[in-house]
């Protein structure tokens, strides 16, 4: 457990937020950075991202609760997560990153802070708020988004050593990948659900004329 | 995670077991339609049924013949009933009780001439007693006098620069104002209502329809040619389908709305639209409605008549799928009732609606029938309620809110309403309470603005004093540590 907790890990992990180029560097180069680490952050954010559904305040929360599902959001926050990643690390490798998928996931899922941290005080907030006031619950959960966005950027373009203009472009074929994955992936099952209906109609018939 | 999530399942639960179990445990009374509303969120919520069938009259019923095709009922305002029996070329009147016919007009005496009628379509009696009937391939509106047997004005063939060239005079509803002018919905007219003076002479267009083009349709045309523009469709209004006047000369009329958002329109006497429309935006009937072409039952509701009710009720009629929508005067829908079929209550081609008292009158065409329904004890609730609102008694109307929420708790109006009534009294922990039961955030805001600053009056002593001791215990605690030299970060000087 503590292997993989150490007290460095979670030094660079705090230092993230207010030094990030520096922390990224020792986590891509010092090996500081922690994978498991990583996947506590993102469950952390998916919590907080239900949280925000079930117990904001009632002048600023929409939600209908029937639709809130917790295993949904964790779900999908893992495969987007994940997504994103893979995405990021299949580009990346064609286009001289320097980042293997370790530092890629560790990145991601450390630049979610901000937003965890945002979430909790936004739903706090969110209870004492009432009409003409919600734009505190909406200027705390931006700050989160702006934070967390500025930090996936300043990751990636450290583990991977581009420039900025090069960041930027990455990530946007990035996103093109993350669609081809989806659709690859679709294709696959579809695929994959056809043999096994055929396999499934010559057992029937068999089974049927046996 | 499971622990934060448990309660929410749960309840989620148990709100769709209330949902499901309500319908059953509430039809006390057995009618042939469903009765219902929306809820904040658009689901369909179940109600008891706020009117229930109260049997039917027919020219049968009457003894004068079957009614063929008849096209619309209006009430007197002694409360007799006039019916506008369209294709048999007469218009009946029905006394009080509509157990007789008092009155059959085939024809009447026109200025010393017989005269007879040609499809009336439309009846309405004013607040003198006259009676308006827009004969409509005579092309004309004659108007009867109160004993009915003879004409003191006809309206025929009006002039205007307005009116296209070939432009035939078709009136097919008509409606009267308290200063005798007269509103009438004529065939092929898209400009709106057409108003006549007293004296009979045409005055202008009323409360004409925008034409909603939607951005696919507007992206369609400028991709396309002139020539496919010239021949293409012509994007033309709607037509208005009922009208009738309230006592303060306020115009409602209603129209066929495709979009299904806004069938009911109250004109102002400039002809500009005054409704007002509740939460979610939509005086149109159905929201929830399968697209056009999944079947008979499907697209928006085809709204035929308006009727205005008392103390700023009004109510629709839909006949695709036969239902009566009314709302108050805030556009809040109130409750749906009705339905197709054959059985007493239920219509094949309902065309025209009227009230008088506690009962509301539904014109069939296709059963030529018209069917009565009788106020429940829950629809007499709201209605009262409703109407105290509308009277600004709204402290006197909680105590029936609490009687509706007795009959169904469901009811998001209701909670509205006892919780604006506790807001007026000053108890606002009771008002929050109830305001978002019944999801109105606005004034849920109002009361929780008061709640919060009374709490904060009441406890500002306590906060600030925990507030200067948290600050001294943090200052003695920061001085302290400091002597003890601080610890030094894992790699502070790197």
């Amino acid at each position: 457990m503590t292997k993989y907790f150490t007290r460095d890990n979670l030094y660079y992990f705090r230092r993230t937020l207010t030094n990030p180029v520096d922390s990224f560097y020792e986590i891509r180069h010092r090996e500081q950075g922690s994978v498991p680490l990583a996947l506590v952050t993102v469950f952390a954010f998916s919590l907080c991202f239900t949280l925000d559904k079930i117990f904001a305040g009632f002048i600023v929360n929409t939600v209908d609760p029937r639709s809130v599902n917790g295993l949904t959001d964790l779900v999908s926050v893992f495969l987007l997560f994940g997504l994103f990643s893979v995405g990021n690390w299949s580009v990346t490798c064609l286009m001289n990153g320097e980042g293997r998928l370790k530092d890629i996931l560790v990145v991601t899922g450390y630049s979610l802070m901000p937003l965890i941290l945002t979430y909790i005080p936004a739903i706090l907030i969110s209870n004492v708020l009432a009409a003409n006031e919600e734009v505190f619950y909406t200027v705390i959960l931006g700050f989160g988004v702006a934070w967390t966005a500025i930090l996936i950027l300043m990751g990636i373009m450290t583990v991977h050593n581009y420039t900025l203009l090069k960041t930027l472009i990455t990530l946007v074929i990035t996103l093109v990948a993350m669609f081809l994955i989806i659709f690859l992936a679709l294709l696959l099952f579809d695929l994959l659900n056809q043999v096994y209906g055929f396999f499934f109609s010559v057992y029937t018939e068999f089974s049927l004329r046996g | 995670m499971k622990r934060f999530l448990k309660p929410a399942v749960v309840a989620a639960a148990a709100m769709m077991l209330f949902l499901c179990a309500a319908p059953a445990a509430l039809a006390s009374v057995d009618v042939p339609y469903d009765s219902y509303t929306y809820n904040y969120r658009e689901y369909v919520e179940y109600t008891p049924a706020p009117y229930i069938p109260a049997g039917s009259v027919t020219g049968l019923s009457l003894n004068i013949g079957e009614f063929r095709n008849p096209q619309d009922i209006s009430i007197a305002p002694d409360g007799r009933l006039l019916v506008a029996d369209t294709d048999n070329d007469r218009v009946v009147i029905v006394n009080a009780e509509m157990t007789e016919a008092l009155m059959v007009i085939e024809g009447f005496d026109n200025n010393g001439t017989p005269d007879s009628f040609n499809r009336p379509f439309g009846v309405t009696v004013s607040d003198r007693g006259l009676i308006y009937i827009a004969d409509s391939l005579n092309r004309r509106i004659v108007v009867l006098d109160e004993t009915g047997l003879s004409a003191v004005q006809i309206i025929e063939n009006p002039q205007s620069d307005m009116f296209a060239a070939e432009y035939v005079f078709t009136p097919l509803k008509v409606a009267v104002d308290y200063a005798d002018r007269i509103y009438v919905i004529s065939r092929n007219v898209f400009q709106g209502l057409m108003v006549f003076s007293p004296e009979g002479e045409f005055m202008s267009f009323f409360g004409t329809i925008n034409v909603q083009i939607s951005v696919w349709q507007r992206v369609w045309r400028a991709l396309s040619s002139r020539r496919q523009r010239e021949v293409g469709i012509l994007f033309i209004p709607t037509e208005f389908t009922g009208v009738d006047v309230d006592d303060d000369g306020f115009v409602y009329a209603s129209c066929i709305d495709p979009l299904g958002e806004q069938a009911a329109f109250r004109l102002n006497p400039k002809g500009e639209d005054v409704i007002k429309t509740g939460a979610n935006g939509n005086v149109g009937g159905d929201l929830d409605w399968m697209p056009r072409g999944a079947g008979t039952y499907s697209g928006p509701s085809y709204i035929v008549d308006i009727i205005i009710r008392d103390k700023g009720l009004y109510s629709i009629l839909c006949s695709r799928r036969g239902r009566i929508f009314t709302y108050d005067f805030e556009g809040n829908l109130l409750y749906i009732f009705g339905g197709m079929g054959a059985q007493v209550g239920t219509f094949r081609t309902p065309a025209a609606m009227a009230h008088t008292g506690d009962k509301l009158l539904v014109l069939d065409s296709g059963r030529q029938e018209i069917m009565l329904f009788a106020e429940t004890e829950y629809g007499r609730l709201i209605n009262e309620a409703v109407g105290l609102r509308f009277d600004g008694d709204e402290r006197l109307a909680v105590d029936l809110w609490r009687q509706v929420l007795a009959i169904n708790e469901n009811l998001e109006l209701a909670n509205v309403g006892i919780g604006k009534a506790y807001l007026t009294d000053g108890n606002n922990s009771e008002a929050m309470k109830h305001l978002r039961l019944g999801m109105d955030r606005t004034y849920y805001s109002v009361a929780f603005k008061r709640y919060r600053n009374d709490l904060l009056k009441e406890n500002l002593g306590a906060i600030l004093t925990v507030a200067v001791v948290a600050a001294l215990a943090l200052y003695i605690w920061n001085t302290v540590k400091g002597k003890g030299g601080r610890k030094g970060d894992l790699l502070a000087d790197d």
